[in-house]
């Protein structure tokens, strides 16, 4: 067994390390880019594409350095260290994972993404559906030659700028059906949207479909999978980004407690917080190992995938609350600001349960996955 | 035993019930429903309303201006003023330096200020907390150098609630840093205008401003400002922070976030089926229910002993401790019934007057934003870790 990186990783590691330091060197930059008319910064990423860390995200078989699930937790650990609004994500990895999935993949539009030029959002949620793959109620039909699609979609990560939108849509039986779901490429110039920031500071959108047309690009059980796939490799992403976020949030905590001094001492010499900050460490430590396992069977059979990111995702929902609260709770006051960073580092992992599947939904899904 | 309210306090209930529903605007209502931003007009209305029947200070003597209310009575009365969505009553003159005047300012002191706090000519914010004095208090470093008939006072105060709306401040000041922490310690009564106060807003992880920095540089105080006697204000802020606590669990607030807590699990759905139905979550909701019932009851406990004469001691500490964590729960499963609707935040819905279309069911926007907001109550008012110091320290023997 070998749990350390290959020189390579740990290269990529480094390069990438040093880019988000520059670049999100406080957190004004987080409020700052999450600001932009966009939600994000686009000369930075531009400068991340140049810099490779979008091939990172992808395979070499479609033109990328990387896209392996080491490759995803070692750039989302970091993204989450630097608390990064930029489409990474969205693009990169959800999108990148369905247009590499589908039967016949599209290898053109994925190296744009690579060389920064396309962005693409991935429009699966809508208002009612709780994580589940197969909730779709937008409306795919196909009508004198062309599919048109109806409905909304909703919490579309960076669906305001996006160039193009990928939107699963049902094109026959009911509602949580997993058959006669298809899965469309639309160009989202068309499309009516609503834009706002999360509560956490990211860019998302409410999306209505009124007979716009798209692009099939898989349809039933080639769409479920794909669909499941976008879904488990976001999760995955999450959760690395939650270890990265939950490492600040420790080191900082620790911090403090060294310097703040109450009582004539400084409030770590106390044993009660001292043995809760044990507890937070070796709870980090048990999502690092968890995430550690979900990337090296990232590539395996689909059962197994599944099973170990339903299982980091599940503890990164559980240890986020925990690491969150406590950050909070150790700091005191200081850390209810605006100012302070580990305020919006402990919003971040807490949202982080809102998206892709929270803790309860990747508990039920371990447990399915273990029945096979 | 007998767990029922007597017929003179259901009656007492219904009397207030009747009087906040007649008096309290009803768009006052909507703004504290919806979580919008409340401006200073909106707190003087209610308790101007207030103060009309006679009901402002309801837990002061009856002889200045108090209502004679038995604890239970008390009690009812807070629950109802939260169940009918008012805002809250700015506790920092009523509440807080009321009763330290009452026990001990000068007749002089009395004679001037309690009128004006009853009438809301003044608006009072509190000088407790500094940068480096928060969970100890008592290594407060803010100082008042004797001048004669006047201090001089520089320093730094922090987490001054809606201090921005306060034309004056009580502070605990350093008289005699020669002494011991505790004492050294002077309780004064300072004018927002003068001359060298200058307040900063502090905005809260949530984007909003209700606290605020207060810095003092040679800030001018009469030396009849002075409340008590010189370097024994730990006496006055004691009494302060142990004054009718029996509220401090905030029971009325965590059933209402039950209830909508299970309207939201009705309509929010989970595989093609409402989510009270899942077994698990249902199950969180039950759990929380329970904590709540039996937090209603050890409430109830502590206000019928105050009834009794005693003075709750230690166990306000335990109610705050179990209180705010179960309130956080609350706001916690909130959350969680959510989820992803809970992503969306729209500051300007807090607006007063915001009338566009939510994004999602209109309960959802205030949500996560009150599980962030919510994280404060188990830090302010001496955090739940001081609070489990106080208790081990009064009932241990250790």
């Amino acid at each position: 067994m070998d749990f350390s990186l290959s020189e390579e990783r740990k290269m990529l590691q480094e390069t990438i390390a040093r880019f988000f330091e520059n670049h999100y060197d406080n957190i004004n930059k987080h409020h700052i880019n999450g600001n932009l008319p966009n939600g994000f910064d686009n000369n930075l990423w531009q400068e991340s594409a140049d810099l490779g860390i979008i091939s990172a995200l992808v395979s070499p078989n479609f033109g990328g350095l990387g896209g392996t699930g080491e490759d995803i937790s070692i750039v989302f650990e970091l993204i989450g260290k630097s608390l990064c609004v930029e489409p990474f994500l969205s693009t990169a990895v959800l999108s990148n994972t369905v247009l590499t999935s589908i039967p016949n993949p599209k290898s053109n539009l994925i190296s744009k993404i690579i060389e920064g030029n396309l962005l693409i959002s991935f429009a699966h949620s809508e208002m009612n559906s709780r994580y589940e793959e197969s909730h779709i109620e937008t409306k795919a039909e196909f009508k004198n030659d062309k599919w048109l699609i109806n409905g909304d979609k909703s919490f579309v990560l960076n669906g305001d700028s996006s160039d193009q939108v990928i939107v699963t849509a049902r094109i026959e039986g009911n509602v949580n059906d997993r058959n006669g779901i298809g899965i469309f490429l639309l160009d989202n110039k068309e499309i009516n949207k609503r834009s706002y920031n999360t509560i956490d500071g990211y860019r998302a959108a409410e999306l209505k479909f009124d007979n716009s047309s798209g692009e099939l690009l898989a349809r039933d059980h080639h769409a479920l999978k794909c669909i499941i796939k976008a879904n488990s490799s976001g999760a995955l992403a999450l959760s690395a980004e939650a270890l990265g976020i939950m490492q600040i949030c420790f080191d900082m905590t620790l911090d403090y407690l060294k310097t703040r001094k109450q009582f004539g001492k400084s409030v770590g010499s106390f044993q009660a917080i001292q043995h809760r900050m044990v507890d937070m460490m070796l709870e980090i430590e048990q999502v690092r190992s968890a995430v550690m396992l979900a990337s090296s069977t990232y590539q395996s059979d689909e059962t197994l995938r599944d099973k170990h990111i339903s299982a980091a995702k599940n503890l990164v929902g559980r240890v986020g609350k925990l690491v969150a609260e406590e950050t909070i709770q150790m700091h005191g006051g200081i850390a209810m600001t605006w100012e302070y960073s580990a305020a919006h580092y402990a919003k971040r992992l807490i949202m982080i349960d809102h998206l892709m599947g929270d803790s309860d939904y990747h508990r039920d899904r371990f447990k399915v996955l273990n029945r096979i | 035993m007998n767990f029922e309210y007597s017929e003179k306090e259901k009656v007492f209930r219904d009397d207030v019930k009747k009087w906040l529903k007649e008096t309290l605007p009803s768009t006052l209502s909507e703004k504290v429903k919806k979580y919008q931003r409340l401006n200073r007009e909106d707190y003087e209305i209610f308790m101007k309303n207030l103060n009309d029947r006679g009901w402002l200070a309801w837990h002061w003597p009856t002889e200045y201006g108090g209502t004679g209310w038995s604890a239970i009575e008390k009690h009812i009365f807070e629950e109802e003023i939260i169940n009918a969505s008012a805002p809250r009553i700015v506790p920092f003159g009523v509440n807080m330096l009321g009763p330290v005047l009452i026990e001990f300012g000068t007749e002089e002191q009395k004679k001037y200020y309690l009128p004006r706090i009853l009438n809301n000519e003044d608006w009072w914010a509190q000088g407790y907390s500094e940068p480096g004095a928060g969970s100890d208090l008592a290594s407060l470093k803010t100082r008042a150098i004797d001048h004669g008939d006047h201090y001089i006072v520089n320093g730094q105060k922090t987490w001054t609630t809606l201090g921005q709306y306060a034309n004056k401040i009580f502070c605990l000041v350093k008289t005699d840093i020669n002494s011991k922490p505790q004492s050294g310690i002077s309780f004064l009564l300072i004018d927002m205008d003068t001359p060298g106060i200058e307040v900063k807003p502090i905005v809260t992880l949530d984007g909003e401003h209700e606290v605020n920095e207060v810095w003092f540089t040679d800030v001018k105080v009469p030396k009849k400002n002075l409340v008590g006697k010189e370097n024994e204000g730990w006496t006055c802020a004691k009494y302060l922070l142990t004054f009718e606590r029996t509220g401090i669990a905030g029971v009325p607030y965590s059933k209402s976030a039950l209830n909508l807590l299970k309207i939201i699990s009705k309509k929010s759905f989970k595989n093609g089926k409402p989510l009270i139905e899942d077994p698990v979550f249902s199950s969180e909701i039950a759990e929380l229910e329970i904590d709540l019932l039996a937090m209603e009851i050890f409430n109830l406990r502590i206000v019928s002993q105050a009834s009794e004469g005693k003075a709750p001691g230690m166990e306000s500490s335990l109610l705050k401790i179990k209180g705010t964590l179960v309130r956080q729960r609350t706001t916690e499963l909130l959350r969680k019934a959510l989820g992803p609707q809970a992503l969306p935040y729209l500051p300007e819905q807090f607006d007063e007057g915001w009338n566009d279309m939510p994004i999602g069911p209109d309960y959802a926007g205030p949500i996560a934003k009150q599980y962030f907001n919510m994280r404060k109550i188990s830090i302010y008012g001496g955090s739940n870790e001081i609070q489990k110091n106080i208790v081990a320290k009064a009932s241990f023997g250790l």
